[in-house]
């Protein structure tokens, strides 16, 4: 087990490697540099050409590309080329606004439509089935920037529960945040629950159908007692690939959501740093996600084994398969 | 609330075209039409108003003579020697009066007396020598540089005493005063430089409370401003960078008004449909072009320009485009209602389109037209242009770019695209600026130089009725002969609360001074 995740940890590097060398060359590529999108229609040749040279932006892109690489692996990621403070506390401040409305969308979105596909599963056929299918299947069609408005519509103006955006922007104060978090998390809970719920109603047919349940089944155990002990925790097993996949979308996902809610997080800053050529910024940004990728998909693979016994045994050859379905 | 607010409401924010689809296929009429003017009346004294404006970048400024100044805050924290009216005439700001030799040569401004700035030191000519000397610095960049700069060096404004300042022109300009009231020319205290991007220490109706850069910030009522107190007692702004989160902002009561922002048709509507929120409008504030390339193969033959030019009903785009939004620009580039616009229309006439593009050799010739969504209103242009001059047998392919590089490497590098500026520009700073061979903001790249000549012989004619002709033959020559198309100008749509009264702003003033609320 330990050769296994030691396997895995060096995986996540080399795929960490490869996604900083394909960001720093993507975000290089884009046409127009810091300096002309910042001075805009109105820059004279003369402006661009020194604030070019202020901000050192002409030196080349590999010789750039190595002292960021080394920046990073000291926990440098530079000095922002708009604001020209570090990049470092700009995205880790918007980062931790991103992980506040994030981490809660994961919590009740995950607990919400594992139930979900469970009570579907187990009422199969049946209206509340059809009731949660549809429900889910119209919510997954629904792109979440028209959910995002909608919600707004509804809740912010026509009924003024909650704010429709945070005003402050990035020097919101937590007690500012906090009433501005719900809309979001509903956005990103509904965006993301369709294939969860999807995938949990699925695999808990089929385990519900398998000879273990039966057997537990006839050796008298009482129906719910099958499900919880038996049932759900095998069922979730091809679950928990798809969960990661989700965790690992939010952090896209949020980028429209934070952008209709004026949300200072990750996205809103993405947004910002592409618009203005901020290149240190969207590389720390691109690499940050990266991460959390590789770190959902780590978590879900060390997961299936705590729950289930036999990959702890077979090294390689299963976990080999979830990876896959998670990609 | 109503029911029918709620319908309305669902349908509308960022679904504005959308919601302008339902309303049609419902069979529902379009809700009540655009007001055509701002609410007036008594507002009750005192109160803050909250402002939502577009996210500027980190970078921004509260020195005016940068191209990142913070541009909202400026009109309230400070003021310029002169400022325009609504007809484009120069009038006083902290200048009460000012005149010239009999050559337009030396221009004296008398500075009026005991203005304060808002840290309590008085107001002289060497603060305007100062401030002026600050806009022409070229580690400034200061985008209002090039157009001052061709008349005079730092050397040549001086103080004459405590309340006149003289400025010994190089060329004569009867026009000079006009290109003071640029909003790069605002007055700031003398050895401010340094830290005026933060301090904002002016002489303006509000003073700086706080200030965060692309962020927040609060301008709080300057008791003893020269005019008298303002009718606000603060103004609060906030940066909002998705548009339609600043309409939803305001939608939700959160803001007051929406600057810097132009809605679109449709969200225009459902503003005004809302309970609590209209619409306000900034006639003929976006002057929308279609520079055609001087130096490309397609337009470097004037029968082409020409042949552009006939091809298309400046009238019935305005309708297609802007629903009728605006005025026909009928490739004037100078706004309807700006003094010395040449009041004479070209002819629109595609069949005399057609023979000039037959005498060129380039019958039924095809380009690509550019365009993309960094304005609302300049891919439906281009759409309305096409489809007019396909009838003319001139093939347009739209092509939509990104937007977030369209001023960088799209303009002024394609042959035909749309783009557009802010009306605003004073006359003679308008023609210099975007027409006179070798401009930055010669868009199309034209180099005529009788039209130089004529803009020249306009500056040295003290005499304002024949420059002002001159300033006219030179319009003319434009229509003619440049590869300049101005279709339209569109009116600004701002969103507001039905609570504020007297907002005013036209070209690049905002009537800070009162401009209220209702209880």
């Amino acid at each position: 087990m330990a050769t296994f995740i030691l396997r895995r940890l060096l995986t996540g590097l080399v795929t960490l490697l490869i996604a900083s060398f394909l960001v720093y060359f993507a975000t290089a590529a884009l046409p127009g540099d810091v300096a002309q999108q910042l001075l805009g229609q109105d820059a004279t040749e003369e402006a661009v050409a020194a604030m070019r040279e202020e901000l050192g932006i002409e030196q080349s892109v590999w010789l750039g590309y190595l002292s960021w690489l080394g920046g990073i692996i000291t926990g440098d990621f530079g000095t922002s080329l708009v604001s020209q403070e570090p990049v470092s506390e700009i995205v880790f401040g918007a980062f931790g606004n991103t992980l506040l409305i994030a981490v809660p969308a994961i919590l009740i979105g995950v607990v919400l439509s594992v139930l979900l596909g469970v009570i579907a599963a187990v009422r199969r056929g049946r209206a509340a089935d059809s009731g949660i299918s549809v429900g889910t299947l119209v919510a997954m069609s629904i792109p979440e920037f028209v959910i995002a408005t909608l919600l707004v519509l509804i809740f912010a103006i026509a009924l003024p529960v909650f704010p429709a955006v945070v005003l402050s922007g990035s020097e919101a104060t937590l007690g500012e945040l906090l009433p501005a978090i719900w809309l979001p998390i509903i956005t990103l809970v509904l965006a993301m629950a369709a294939y969860i719920v999807r995938a949990t109603r699925s695999s808990t047919i089929d385990m519900m159908a398998g000879e273990f349940a039966r057997t537990a089944e006839l050796k008298g155990l009482r129906r719910r007692q099958v499900l919880t002990r038996h049932v759900v925790p095998n069922a979730l097993l091809p679950v928990l690939p798809v969960i990661a996949i989700n965790i690992a979308w939010l952090m896209g996902g949020v980028v429209v959501v934070e952008s209709i809610f004026n949300y200072p997080g990750m996205g809103a800053l993405m947004i910002e740093s592409v618009s203005t050529r901020d290149l240190p910024v969207l590389q720390a940004i691109a690499i940050i996600t990266a991460v959390v990728y590789v770190l959902a998909n780590l978590a879900a693979d060390l997961l299936s084994m705590i729950i289930d016994p036999r990959q702890r045994r077979t090294s390689g050859t299963v976990s080999a398969k979830t990876t896959e379905e998670a990609a | 609330m109503s029911t029918r607010l709620s319908r309305r409401a669902m349908l509308g924010g960022s679904l504005g075209a959308l919601a302008a689809m339902s309303l049609s296929a419902c069979g529902v009429q379009a809700p009540m039409s655009i007001p055509q003017q701002a609410r007036t009346g008594t507002p009750s004294p005192g109160g803050t108003m909250r402002i939502a404006r577009p996210a500027a970048s980190a970078a921004e400024t509260l020195d005016s003579a940068s191209s990142l100044g913070a541009y909202e805050y400026l009109g309230a924290l400070f003021n310029r020697l002169v400022k325009m009216d609504e007809e484009g005439q120069t009038v006083p700001d902290l200048a009460d009066d000012w005149e010239s030799d009999a050559s337009a040569l030396v221009w004296t401004f008398h500075l009026r007396g005991g203005v304060r700035f808002h840290d309590g030191k008085e107001l002289t000519a060497e603060d305007v020598v100062y401030s002026i000397r600050h806009v022409l610095d070229p580690d400034v960049g200061s985008p209002q540089a090039g157009t001052l700069e061709s008349m005079f060096g730092p050397d040549d404004v001086t103080a004459v005493d405590k309340h006149t300042v003289r400025f010994s022109l190089q060329t004569a300009n009867a026009e000079f005063p006009s290109l003071l009231t640029s909003y790069h020319c605002y007055i700031i205290p003398e050895g401010s430089a340094a830290e005026i991007g933060r301090t904002g220490v002016g002489t303006g109706p509000f003073k700086l409370e706080s200030y965060t850069p692309a962020g927040a910030g609060v301008v709080v009522a300057n008791e003893d401003y020269f005019e008298g107190r303002p009718v606000l007692d603060r103004i609060e702004f906030y940066s909002i960078q998705d548009t339609t989160a600043r309409v939803n902002a305001l939608l939700a009561g959160q803001v007051d008004l929406i600057a810097q922002t132009n809605l679109d048709h449709p969200t225009a509507r459902v503003v005004t449909g809302t309970e609590g929120t209209t619409v306000a409008r900034m006639e003929n504030a976006q002057w929308y072009t279609i520079p055609m390339l001087y130096t490309s193969d397609e337009f470097s033959d004037v029968r082409v320009r020409q042949a552009m030019k006939h091809a298309y009903d400046p009238q019935s785009l305005l309708q297609t485009a802007l629903q009728g939004e605006g005025d026909a620009g009928w490739d004037n580039p100078v706004p309807p209602g700006l003094a010395g616009r040449l009041e004479h229309n070209r002819e629109y006439d595609p069949e005399r389109a057609k023979s000039l593009l037959a005498e060129a050799g380039m019958e039924g010739f095809s380009t690509r037209l550019y365009t993309s969504s960094y304005e609302a209103n300049l891919t439906p242009i281009a759409t309305a242009h096409a489809d007019q001059a396909a009838e003319a047998g001139i093939d347009l392919q739209i092509t939509n770019v990104s937007a977030d590089s369209y001023y960088t490497e799209t303009w002024m590098q394609v042959p035909l695209m749309v783009s557009y500026f802010a009306t605003g520009r004073p006359l003679d700073q308008l023609l210099n600026q975007i027409f006179r061979t070798g401009s930055g903001y010669n868009e199309s790249a034209w180099a005529n130089e009788d039209f130089d000549n004529l803009l020249d012989d306009a500056r040295a004619d003290v005499n304002e009725s024949s420059r002002m002709q001159k300033y006219m033959d030179a319009q003319q020559l434009i229509i003619d002969e440049s590869p300049h198309m101005t279709p339209i100008f569109g009116d600004r749509l701002v969103g507001l609360s039905e609570k504020v009264v007297n907002y005013r702003e036209f070209s690049f003033e905002f009537d800070y001074l009162n401009i209220g609320l209702e209880d």
